[in-house]
């Protein structure tokens, strides 16, 4: 290749999308409009949990300007009306029961949302209340009541070496993950084992573009479908297993996502929006309401139980964990979670044991499911705080005790994983450094005011699991790019980085590149943009469809010009060979005619199976969020103010810095707010926060006084250039960093989210009477 | 649909320095009545609630959350929106500001916050810190982290000033 200077990649420049982001030309699917277009709303069950005796739709039906409703009756005709990932157990609506407060019960399509709304209010719905499910540790006894009596339909997926899965191990429980590698006895060996226990708290998604689609199924033979949603294949596969359609009738279309942070995986609006749209034959677009978005998909709150032996000196043995996940009403993507729950629980450190069982508890909640950190945020919170904690308990410094059991560089993680493919003292260094760690002792208290710092390493997989990616790269004759792949652009800047890999590989510059629009229909297949996996997946198929262009570019010009190839270089659309410079287009329009050509290349990328990889296919790179805040305790009030707060990623290559640098700060404020207020509160069965008023997220305001975040470049990732995934990382640190500095300000131990300020009163109050 | 008990009435005010004369309902947000125009999306509907700030525009220089504004309270009024901010294809200050820092990602906050550094710079082209702050803390950006943003709202506020705006 070209040993030419970058002209795109690790530059400042404007991202691809930014022109029309800045002007409000940048089309949503929010922003959708067809001709004749309904709107759809839906009606909410008000009991956690009940039977429904009957549903009167009469009257909602004869009301003017209503052109559909839906209830079980009409969902009872559809061939499959259930939907989820390893479980399909959540109905289009509900039918014999409903399971959350929020549940959908009906829906209607009408000329306004005005007009749908007073149609619902039209519904008569007779409930005969049930006990409700709320505790995740009483949710399995024998006399909790039952979300479902009978078993839903759901797989088990192919696990390799030490790994399991099992569908209803007991009640209300949908999913166990299992994950063991060394001896049980391991313990036995141990100085000492500690066992503690940490509570996770609940977060809502909070993307500002609500969950929104616009559905048409007007003409009986297809289906078109433009949905917020991070990805349209397997949503297309579900609508067509749901409907019985064939996947060549249904066209989904993704245009700019105003954020989802995991919750736009699979279905959410779509099926209720087609079966609208069937039955009034015309276009409906299904708009959530940001309080709806609250019912419709949240975080894991959890209980992690962690039981981990270890010498005196801290050299780390073994890590027994049980974890209960709050999976809610339905299934969604918990199994996944779960497994990845499972898995992440050990932390980057090297033991001789793991075990772990990770349980999808179903309770009488809004469903959960996937979020941006995906267990990875629920286990860095135990696993680093165990750390600090058993650091302290044998007296070694825990940056000591963490430098001592990290991972190597090229390290596998467990038997038959990939190698760690980040220097994980490096980062860990980074922060010590950035902090001033070394210098805490020099920290002065005011008074009450005590002050600390803490460090933690967040920890995950990332690039999903066994996750295939395809790419087609088209140069028309004038040398215009065509970039066409299945990633959406949720805001993360995947446009702008594949597109600068193709306009790097072809010697020009990006502009020349054009993102396609994401279409089923004409995009390559890929499994969603999800796992941080675009440009560390997705990349190198991006990567070979553009060598592979390139090639036959370069084998066309030989060929014409009776050389080598390997003289030949592509820049700027000419071939240079030596001190000649030949234009491409007369060239391909002298040999394939004045109209031209279009060479096309493509590329594939697929993590090779293997049964000795726990997940079954080795992971694709290692997501690190190393982090550390300081902290100043208030002892009179309680209240902890982060005065800094340090994250550093990882990025392997940022291939264009600014965006690795605000997701790598916007995942540290969602940690952020996580550690000190941010989560939903439920009353039993009742949401009591699910507003944006009322439910807290982070402003401007709440900013650290230094908040900073460093990208590395260490260059090692498996992606194009080095790259590596980057935008979960940098939320997984920062809990239990926040956590580790209260204690190493004011002594006091803090295992429940979030860390507020009756808490710590509470906590420095225990201290006090011991 | 016409609906006897909410009849429309005309309404006139000045969108983006050009004469709009229409007709409304006593219900109608000024967020739906620009929205619902050929060239009006670019503002932005999220909380509703006059919570996030996504459908900040400004009405009379100031920023309005125009999801809880009635568009019969603009009658006569000047209203601003991002489409107005563009002029011949050349994006403002502001907007270039956005544009050269990242202060966005996926872009569903950036209309609004880009009028509200407008309105800020307005009043006080070299706004300190914790003015900046204070100000941007009206709205929500759920991707960014914000120092992006801030370090935009500097960058605009130094561009204006030295092109003399």
């Amino acid at each position: 290749m070209t040993d030419m200077p970058l002209r795109t990649i690790g530059r400042p420049d404007r991202r691809i999308d930014a022109g029309e982001k800045v002007s409000g030309q940048a089309t949503y699917t929010a922003d959708i409009d067809l001709p004749g277009m309904l709107h759809a709303k839906v009606l909410r069950s008000p009991h956690g949990h009940a039977r429904i005796r009957s549903i009167d739709a009469a009257a909602a039906r004869a009301m003017p300007g209503v052109h559909a409703v839906l209830t079980r009756d009409e969902t009872a005709v559809i061939p499959m009306p259930v939907y989820g990932y390893f479980i399909k157990d959540q109905p289009i609506v509900a039918t014999d029961k409903v399971r959350y407060e929020g549940d959908i019960v009906a829906a209607v399509a009408a000329v306004d949302e005005g007009t749908a709304n007073r149609a619902l209010a039209a519904i008569r719905v007779e409930y005969e209340p049930l006990p409700v499910v709320t505790d995740l540790e009483s949710a399995s006894d024998p006399h909790a009541a039952e979300l479902f009596e009978d078993a839903p339909v759901g797989i088990v997926p192919k696990y390799g070496q030490g790994a399991s899965g099992e569908l209803r191990p007991r009640r209300n429980v949908c999913y166990r993950f299992s994950y063991e590698t060394g001896p049980a006895d391991a313990f036995a060996d141990c100085d000492h084992v500690f066992e503690d226990v940490f509570h996770f708290s609940r977060m809502h998604h909070f993307h500002l573009e609500p969950f929104v689609c616009v559905a048409d199924w007007s003409r009986e033979d297809r289906i078109e479908l433009w949905t917020s949603c991070q990805n349209p294949f397997p949503v297309r596969k579900e609508i067509a297993r749901i409907f019985g359609m064939a996947e060549n009738r249904i066209a989904v279309r993704v245009p700019y996502i105003g954020g989802g942070f995991g919750s736009k995986n699979n279905c959410k609006t779509e099926p209720i929006a087609l079966a609208l749209s069937r039955i009034a034959g015309r276009p409906v677009r299904f708009c959530l309401t940001l309080e709806e978005g609250f019912l419709t998909n949240t975080q894991h709150a959890a209980i992690l139980k962690v039981k981990t032996g270890v010498m005196q000196d801290g050299t780390l043995i073994a890590r027994d964990s049980e974890i209960l996940l709050d999976s809610g009403a339905y299934s969604d993507g918990s199994p996944l979670v779960a497994e990845k729950a499972g898995y992440r629980i050990p932390g980057p450190y090297r033991y001789k044991r793991i075990g772990t069982d990770c349980y999808c508890v179903m309770t009488n909640t809004a469903p959960a499911g996937p979020f941006r950190g995906f267990g990875g945020t629920q286990t860095s919170w135990a696993c680093e705080s165990q750390i600090d904690m058993i650091a302290h308990r044998l007296g070694i410094d825990p940056y000591e005790m963490r430098r001592k059991n990290l991972i190597d560089l090229g390290e596998p993680f467990v038997p038959g994983e990939s190698g760690m493919d980040s220097d994980l003292r490096e980062g860990l260094d980074l922060v010590v450094r950035e902090l001033g760690y070394r210098r805490r002792d020099e920290l002065k208290d005011d008074g009450p005011v005590k002050r600390g710092m803490g460090l933690a390493i967040g920890f995950k997989d990332g690039g999903g699991v066994n996750k295939p990616a395809l790419a087609r790269v088209k140069v028309s004759t004038n040398g215009d790019i065509f970039l066409q792949c299945g990633t959406a652009e949720i805001g993360q800047g995947a446009h702008t980085a594949l597109s600068s890999v193709v306009a790097e590989r072809l010697g020009t510059d990006r502009a020349r590149v054009r993102y396609m629009p994401v279409d089923t229909d004409h995009s390559p297949f890929d499994q969603g943009t999800n796992a941080s996996s675009a440009i560390s997946v997705m990349g190198q198929a991006v990567d070979r469809a553009t060598l592979a262009v390139r090639r036959q570019i370069l084998d066309f010009a030989a060929e014409m010009l009776d050389c080598p190839a390997d003289e030949l270089e592509l820049v700027d659309w000419e071939i240079r060979r030596g001190n000649e410079a030949h234009p491409l287009a007369p060239m391909i329009m002298g040999y394939y005619g004045g109209t031209g050509w279009e060479f096309v290349g493509e590329g594939f990328h697929k993590a090779e199976n293997s049964h000795a990889a726990p997940l079954e296919a080795p992971c694709v790179f290692w997501e690190i969020g190393w982090g550390g805040a300081q902290v100043a305790v208030d002892t009179e009030t309680g209240k902890v103010t982060v005065e800094k707060l340090f994250v550093t990623g990882d990025a392997g290559r940022a291939i264009h810095p600014l965006a690795c640098r605000g997701q790598d700060e916007g995942a540290a404020l969602m940690g952020l707010s996580q550690a000190l207020f941010e989560r939903m509160i439920y009353d039993g069965s009742r949401l009591v926060n699910g507003d944006a008023l009322t439910y807290r997220v982070p402003l401007a305001d709440d900013l650290p006084e230094d908040f900073r975040s460093i990208t590395q470049e260490q260059g090692h990732g498996p992606g194009p250039f080095g790259a590596k995934g980057m935008g979960e990382g940098g939320m997984l640190p920062v809990a239990s960093a926040i956590a580790n500095a209260i204690y190493d300000a004011a002594g006091v131990r803090l295992t429940e989210l979030p860390l507020s300020p009756e808490r710590v009163l509470a906590a420095l109050a225990a201290k006090d009477a011991e | 649909m016409p609906d006897r008990l909410d009849p429309r009435f005309d309404l006139s005010f000045t969108l983006n320095g050009a004469p709009v004369d229409t007709a409304t309902t006593t219900a109608t947000t000024l967020a739906d009545l620009l929205r619902d125009r050929r060239d009006g999306r670019g503002t932005k509907l999220a909380c509703e609630r006059a919570v996030c700030g996504a459908c900040t525009v400004l009405v009379d220089d100031v920023p309005r959350a125009s999801c809880s504004v009635f568009a019969f309270e603009v009658e006569g009024s000047a209203v601003r929106t991002v489409e107005g901010l563009t002029h011949d294809g050349e994006l403002s200050s502001v907007q270039a500001a956005f544009a050269d820092n990242s202060a966005f990602q996926c872009g569903f906050c950036t209309a609004g916050m880009i009028l509200l550094t407008e309105a800020l710079l307005a009043r006080d082209p070299d706004p300190d810190d914790a003015t900046i702050r204070d100000w941007i803390s009206s709205n929500i950006c759920r991707c960014t982290g914000y120092n992006l943003i801030l370090e935009a709202v500097r960058d605009a506020a130094r561009r204006k000033r030295e092109a003399g705006q």
